[in-house]
């Protein structure tokens, strides 16, 4: 589903000149659940917003699903992004303004779902993930757990074959942040292909392969024995 | 998705409610005083609009240089309404009129009222302005020379309900007229406003004596520029033999001299806001106070516009996250960029809302002001409701687009990871704004500064004459006219009737112009003569400046004595003038009657100060129509009702009547004065939208400062340090903005100074208090931010990141 080869990413400023991602390569497949580890500042958000076409990689090339979008416009981007992949954030980015309902339901307006489709898959989706009860709070109103479970669902309602999630549990305490992971594991059973930040090595084994970046550099891969045997 | 936009909108304002007051109040008021322009604009516009086939309607008018006196008045001889229906093919019609420029008793059995603004016109007045007749034939009214033609409300005033065609009517008590005719109200405002038509079949030849006005209509399709020089071919031949008699020279050789002489006609259209002729009919408005007032409207709105855009963009970063979240939720930058746009265009049209609200809140005060009496619903209201739509529509997407390019343009990594940095940019952006909005402000308080010294230099300036203590009575029969010189002791009995005259006129009236003759001398003077009564400089308390004044012994009717004024002697180059013989032209011959010049006069104001004290003379005679009388300070109630008793006994058939001389005079300045008044409320207002920008601005700068203040604090920084710290750079923006501001305003007000005779020096001060002003008025927008940003506790603003 993604290839990534030789893939590196400078940051400029106007003194600076930082080698975020250095000719990282390396492969997932589809329905695969990775993990990418490493510490603050290794280049795994930098990664994981090029993965999520949120960002331009300076040279090598990505191959999403076959096609080559390395070097696609934002327009571009953004039409492969909608249609494909979902992100979960470390700090919820749930639309203050907006209801529980109503920021689950948003991809669906930019995909330009019908109303009453819209309404169906959100309540559905609300159901699933136990929040029904909250459709019209605002997220301020809801625990973290809650609010991490919108945004989840919000990833999820445009069903897109690729989860990007970044640190999902980062602002969660433990009993909730075991909550999402096991939310994102049965979006792993049930085909979906995630990739995912963390610091967590809990949370990571969760995963059946943890990618290790250093200073912006692939230093290790491994097959995660548990989740192997999940499968 | 459109009902998706609308929700965050309106849960954004709530959400924010002193930005969304500041925003959208700011904008009402803006849009309101545009509503406000465009309906004075459309009123001052409407102008004859009403009389049929009014394009091709004109006034004559005389433009004339003879001797260094100017004159350019829509003054006209009698015939020549007559010779424009005899003697041109292209004339639809012509009349001529002469207004009567006092109130004329009318009675009907035993009422009596008093009728201002009667008009003595042809027969054919109603051909040209096509009043709606609702009794009698407007083709036949003023046919008989007895004949008069009534306002509705002046024949009820006389009449009740009953029906007035055919009854009679004195006029004055000297002659009987017989209704003909009763008008509607013109639908539409005029440059002159009558109640009350009699007809004028008076026959003269005189080519030279304009005291008439002439309205001609031309056919259709007659280009009006060749009309006018074939009539002023036509008519100079007229004025031919006229010129020669009186000034013993061919108009040839009258030209040759260096005088100029010339007829002119004046679309009725252009005469309401463009003509400021000497004797109007009534005082016109003026094209300036249209371009002032769309100028300020302008600046309101770029005001408030910029307010908006400044909030905006100074809180896009309370936005970003929600911008990130759309974009990676597949939002492309066109959806943001039209989401924003749909709700900075919401914004406004609540604005427009409450615009309209405000709207009929101020306008009773502006007609009030303006004197006008503009509704706002009125036949207008359809294109009043287009162009604020309009301009609400232009005002949303143009205020919206810089903010609604700027936020769709965050990148949603940045903004999603909570960093903000990236959103910090438009600041110098902003800076350019704020100073833009402060030079308008800037701009506003020095012109109204200026324009208020300039009026309070008119009302200050040495007018010549005390009209304080003196009221003005009009005698209007022929007994009180020839006698009342002998009437005077009974008032002067009561000691607190100081002094009493007669003048022909007073300050405050249109002056009348003669030709004269230094005896000895070929040249004509044309002088603007006043025929006064004994005392007249005493009641008045005029002061000579050489000579003496009219004496009862020395000087009689017959044998005149005449008086200068200083503008006379300078302007003419009289020298030596006390003591030479001084002729006047009298009959229609040309004779001259001379008399001694006794004295010469300070020169004191009759007319407004847009126009120059003129050359006159003055004389004593008895056929003078209006008495005054110098009245002491105290018990002036008293006194008024003394005399008002005394005069009732000599004149029962007329009703007693009196004007302050001074507020006669005052009138004159009341249209500046007006505008004065008006620029003053839309400054205030400007200014007040100005602050509200600048402390939201200030407030959103102060919170995006959170955490360097807490920092700071921590550090040690006291709160005057803070508050400096956050002050200084709004402090910079203003001076940046007086700097504009003075040179502009420099060229404005003294543009603005030219339309009056008498100005005032361009002043200093009002630039240093205007520049004093702004900076204080930011200071204490931004300071009470600052304070509440310094001294609040630097834990809250370090947890805040």
């Amino acid at each position: 589903m993604i290839k990534l080869n030789e893939l590196t990413k400078v940051y400029r400023t106007d003194e600076i000149e930082s080698t975020a991602l250095n000719a990282v390569s390396f492969e997932i497949k589809q329905g695969e659940f990775v993990s990418i580890m490493g510490p603050s500042g290794c280049g795994k958000s930098t990664l994981l917003n090029i993965l999520g076409m949120l960002d331009k990689p300076e040279s090598g090339s990505y191959e999403f699903l076959g096609n080559e979008v390395a070097h696609l416009n934002e327009k571009g981007r953004s039409d492969v992004r909608k249609k494909n992949i979902g992100f979960i954030f470390q700090n919820f980015n749930l639309i203050d303004e907006l209801t529980v309902f109503e920021n689950i339901e948003l991809p669906l307006l930019y995909n330009k779902v019908p109303s009453a489709e819209r309404k169906q898959r959100v309540n559905e989706l609300m159901e699933k993930i136990g929040i029904a009860h909250r459709a019209s709070h605002f997220p301020q109103q809801l625990s973290g757990g809650q609010q991490q479970r919108v945004a989840v669902a919000r990833a999820l309602i445009t069903k897109p074959p690729l989860i990007l999630a970044d640190e999902p549990t980062g602002n969660l305490d433990s009993s909730h942040g075991n909550e999402v992971m096991e939310l994102m594991c049965e979006l792993h059973e049930a085909g979906t292909t995630i990739v995912m930040v963390t610091h967590s090595s809990h949370d990571a084994s969760y995963s059946g392969r943890i990618i290790n970046l250093l200073d912006g550099e692939v230093v290790s891969e491994k097959k995660n024995k548990i989740a192997q045997s999940a499968i | 998705m459109f009902k998706n936009y609308i929700k965050v909108a309106f849960r954004s304002l709530n959400k924010n409610r002193v930005y969304a007051v500041i925003n959208i109040l700011g904008l009402a008021l803006g849009l309101a005083v545009t509503i406000l322009v465009f309906l004075f604009i459309k009123d001052e516009t409407s102008y004859e609009k009403h009389w049929s086939g009014y394009e091709r309607i004109y006034r004559t008018g005389i433009k004339a240089d003879m001797m260094g006196q100017k004159m350019d008045a829509p003054a006209s001889p009698s015939p020549m309404a007559n010779a424009f229906r005899t003697e041109f093919t292209d004339v639809e019609s012509a009349t001529r009129i002469n207004t009567v420029h006092q109130e004329i008793l009318v009675s009907h059995e035993q009422t009596k009222v008093y009728i201002q603004k009667g008009v003595s016109v042809d027969s054919t007045f109603f051909n040209v302005f096509d009043y709606e007749f609702v009794l009698g034939d407007p083709k036949t009214a003023l046919k008989e020379p007895n004949g008069i033609v009534l306002t509705e409300a002046t024949a009820f005033k006389l009449f009740g309900d009953k029906n007035a065609l055919g009854e009679v009517i004195k006029y004055d008590n000297r002659r009987d007229y017989i209704v003909k005719g009763i008008v509607k109200e013109p639908k539409g405002h005029a440059h002159f406003q009558f109640n009350m038509f009699m007809a004028d079949h008076s026959i003269t030849t005189m080519w030279m004596n304009n005291s008439w006005i002439t309205y001609v209509k031309l056919k259709e399709n007659v280009d009006y520029k060749s009309f006018e020089a074939e009539m002023r071919r036509n008519f100079m031949k007229k004025i031919e033999p006229d010129v020669e008699r009186f000034m013993q020279v061919t108009v040839e050789e009258f030209i040759k001299q260096g005088n100029a002489f010339e007829y002119q006609l004046m679309p009725v259209k252009d005469i309401h806001l463009y003509s400021n002729k000497d004797f109007e009919v009534q005082q016109n408005g003026n094209i300036m106070y249209i371009y002032v007032f769309m100028g300020i409207a302008f600046l309101v709105i770029i005001i408030a516009g910029i307010n908006f855009m400044n909030l905006s963009t100074a809180r896009a970063g309370k936005r970003a996250k929600e911008v990130g979240v759309r974009k990676v939720s597949g939002a492309s930058r066109k959806m943001l960029i039209t989401q924003f746009l749909i709700e900075s265009v919401i914004q406004s049209f609540i604005a427009l809302f409450i615009a309209y609200i405000l709207v009929e809140l101020f306008l009773p005060g502006f007609n009030n002001i303006m004197e006008t009496n503009i509704n706002l619903f009125n036949e207008y209201l359809g294109k009043t409701i287009l162009f604020s739509v309009l301009v609400t529509l232009f005002y949303g997407l143009f205020a919206g687009s810089y903010p609604a390019f700027f936020i769709s343009a965050f990148k949603p990594i940045s903004v999603l990871k909570g960093d903000l940095t990236k959103t910090k940019g438009g600041a110098l952006l902003r800076k350019g704004l704020v100073i833009t909005q402060f030079t308008a402000s800037t701009v506003l308080i020095i012109g109204m500064i200026i324009i208020f010294k300039q009026i309070s230099f008119l009302h200050n300036k040495d007018i010549g004459f005390k009209g304080d203590q003196v009221i003005v009575v009009p005698l209007q029969t022929d007994d009180m006219t020839e006698n009342f010189r002998n009437y005077k002791n009974v008032f002067l009995k009561n000691s607190n009737v100081q002094s009493i005259t007669r003048a022909s006129y007073y300050p405050g009236d249109i002056p009348n112009q003669n030709m004269f003759s230094l005896e000895g001398s070929e040249e004509k003077l044309p002088l603007w003569n006043m025929e006064v009564d004994y005392d007249f400089f005493k009641t008045l308390s005029i002061e000579m400046f050489e000579g003496r004044k009219f004496n009862v012994e020395k000087d009689s009717d017959s044998f005149p004595s005449y008086i200068l004024n200083e503008a006379a002697v300078n302007n003419l180059n009289i020298e030596n003038a006390v003591g030479k013989r001084l002729g006047r032209f009298r009959g229609p011959e040309g004779n001259l009657q001379y008399g001694n010049v006794i004295g010469i006069v300070k020169d004191f104001h009759i007319e407004g100060f847009n126009q120059e004290i003129r050359p006159m003379v003055l004389t004593v005679s008895n056929q003078v129509w209006f008495a005054s009388f110098k009245i002491a300070n105290t018990d002036r109630n008293k006194t008024i009702a003394f005399i008002e008793g005394e005069w009732n006994k000599l004149e029962p058939s007329h009703p007693f009547r009196y004007t302050f001389l001074d507020q006669k005079f005052g009138a004159l300045l009341k249209q500046q004065e007006n505008f004065g008044t008006m620029f003053l409320f839309l400054t205030i207002l400007a200014i007040i939208i100005s602050a509200m920008g600048l402390y939201g601005l200030a407030s959103y700068t102060a919170a995006q400062r959170t955490k360097e203040i807490g920092i700071r604090k921590v550090l040690g920084a006291s709160v005057p340090n803070v508050m400096k710290m956050l002050t200084k750079d709004f402090i910079k923006l203003v001076l940046i903005a007086n700097f504009f501001a003075w040179p502009i305003t420099y060229l404005l007000a003294k543009n603005w100074l030219t339309n009056f005779s008498y100005q005032i020096d361009m002043p200093i001060m009002p630039f240093i208090f205007a520049t004093v002003l702004a900076l204080v008025i930011a200071l204490i927008t931004v300071s009470f931010q600052a304070y509440q940003a310094a001294t609040s506790d630097p834990v809250h603003a370090l947890k805040y990141e």
